[in-house]
């Protein structure tokens, strides 16, 4: 087991916001979490990175318990989130946000393999490498996001709300991408609300509603939950 | 004459511009208005006094004494005292600085009495002359040249160093800065560190060019957060382009109106960049 989540409360002061969680990815496995705006997912992603401290309940990741890690300790382990936004640090160039990426890595001093490799899966952020990435399209941004993370080497890369705003083909594009990775051997965290999207492109999904595990299973046997086609994807 | 005023202001931004380059980094960053600058420039000048005093050492060679005592002062003040406070509001750091600044400037008049001193080096008096018309103290000279590789220096660390990158991180989004492993507590320790040794470097200056006391802090701040205003936030360059135009301003303007007029001077084009360009002449920029 890579990430293991066990009896998860969390919230802020006295609201909770997260009750019981449970969840799992396994070495290799893309894993669909997928919810309504408002479900708790940015809450629990916040709690796994360490930006946020749970009431209790553990985080396991590789055989360790990094509950309560400081999050430079828990991107050091291999776990990266590229979060929902994209949050690229505005007043860098392309190049300069990629090298934040790698910026816990202890062979950092070298950095230039890991660019080249980030710019073969992604050949537009290298003809951009030098511009600032507020002049990015929305896509490009995505995609400098997504390179940033893959900078910091990571074993389970987190990815929030990748979709949002996007057209179609360029989502149809980043999703191809995150299969290449996760075919080289990283683990992936799809967090998306658009429920077709990541139940398509995952082999375990969780749906999260009001704080709460509702339901989980095989990507596949989620799609053809009756419930699911009601309430999610409007069949 | 007109020349030689020009020359005057252009220095003495310079020094302006040195000033305020640490009041803006911990501003930008940090979110923080460092109200007790001034007194941290005002113990970077002390530390050059006693070094010349007691051992006779150069000014020149001490300064690199005052930066590195300041910087270690700064990146301890914020490590075990600001950072307390830092997910408070502006306000509550800003109560905080203050209290820090009359903690200095009175634990500096106990101990050094109120007495104004000066740093008496042997070639103070030294100059040169540009052409008929324009007279230039050497010292000052050599100060402005500091302080442009001062400025430089910070350029490279911020822009060119794993260092600077994650400062600027830090400052453009916090968040994101945590999520790529950066240690925002430390990124804050050292960028405090950072401006307060400029903060000493200024110091170290200014009493070679000026007389000094321990109270001299509060006019300084002041001063500081003009230039920042004037030049604004958010850009290295906002700083020496805010010093340049107080010095040159403050040049013509004391000319014309008499020395007494400086601060009102200085305090009205405080308040016509607020109306014009609130966000400073760079404002925006970076």
């Amino acid at each position: 087991m890579l990430l293991d989540i066990k009896e998860l409360n969390v919230g802020y002061g006295d609201i909770q916001v997260l009750w019981d969680i449970n969840l799992q990815v396994k070495e290799g496995q893309v894993v669909a979490l997928v919810g309504a705006n408002g479900a708790g997912k940015s809450t629990l992603l916040k709690t796994i990175s360490g930006l946020l401290k749970p009431y209790n309940g553990s985080i396991i990741f590789q055989g360790e318990d990094i509950t309560s890690m400081p999050s430079k300790e828990i991107v050091a382990k291999g776990i990266i989130q590229v979060p929902e936004g994209r949050r690229l640090f505005p007043g860098m160039t392309v190049e300069e946000n990629l090298m934040m990426g790698a910026f816990r890595r202890k062979e950092s001093k070298n950095i230039k393999p890991e660019l080249a490799k980030v710019y073969k899966i992604f050949p537009r952020l290298k003809e951009r490498r030098q511009q600032k990435t507020g002049s990015l399209s929305g896509g490009e941004q995505q995609m400098c996001a997504f390179a940033r993370g893959l900078m910091g080497n990571p074993k389970l890369i987190i990815i929030d709300e990748m979709s949002l705003g996007l057209a179609p083909l360029i989502v149809d594009d980043l999703i191809d991408n995150v299969k290449e990775i996760n075919r080289q051997g990283t683990s992936v965290l799809l967090v998306e609300q658009d429920v077709q999207l990541a139940l398509d492109n995952s082999h375990y999904g969780y749906v999260l509603s009001t704080g709460k595990v509702q339901m989980q299973g095989n990507s596949l046997e989620l799609l053809r939950n009756q419930e699911i086609k009601e309430i999610y994807l409007g069949l | 004459m007109l020349l030689q005023i020009l020359v005057n202001g252009i220095l003495m931004g310079g020094l302006y511009a040195l000033m305020a380059i640490g009041m803006s980094l911990i501003w930008g960053v940090m979110n923080i208005i460092n109200i007790a600058h001034g007194s941290f420039i005002m113990l970077g000048a002390f530390t050059t006094y006693w070094l010349f005093a007691i051992l006779g050492m150069d000014p020149f060679v001490s300064l690199a004494f005052s930066i590195a005592l300041l910087f270690a002062l700064g990146y301890g003040v914020q490590r075990y005292l600001i950072n307390y406070v830092i997910r408070a509001s502006a306000f509550i750091t800003l109560i905080l600085a203050f209290g820090i600044e009359i903690f200095i400037n009175n634990a500096a008049l106990v101990s050094w009495t109120a007495d104004i001193r000066k740093v008496q080096v042997a070639y103070g008096a030294a100059n040169f002359s540009l052409g008929n018309y324009v007279t230039i103290p050497t010292i000052r000279v050599v100060a402005f040249l500091l302080v442009i590789v001062i400025s430089i220096a910070f350029f490279y660390i911020l822009n060119r160093t794993n260092l600077g990158r994650s400062i600027r991180a830090t400052s453009q989004d916090l968040d994101a800065a945590r999520l790529v492993g950066v240690d925002v507590a430390k990124t804050y320790a050292i960028t405090f560190g950072l401006g307060v040794g400029a903060a000493g470097a200024a110091g170290t200056l200014w009493s070679i060019l000026f007389p000094i006391s321990p109270i001299m802090g509060g006019e300084l701040t002041l001063k500081s957060f003009v230039v920042v205003i004037i030049g604004g936030l958010g850009s290295m360059l906002g700083p020496i382009i805010g010093g340049l135009a107080l010095g040159i301003t403050e040049a013509f303007g004391t000319n014309w109106f008499g020395s007494t007029y400086g601060n009102l001077i200085s305090f009205t084009i405080l308040v016509l960049v607020l109306i014009i360009r609130p966000k400073g002449i760079l404002g925006g920029a970076d």
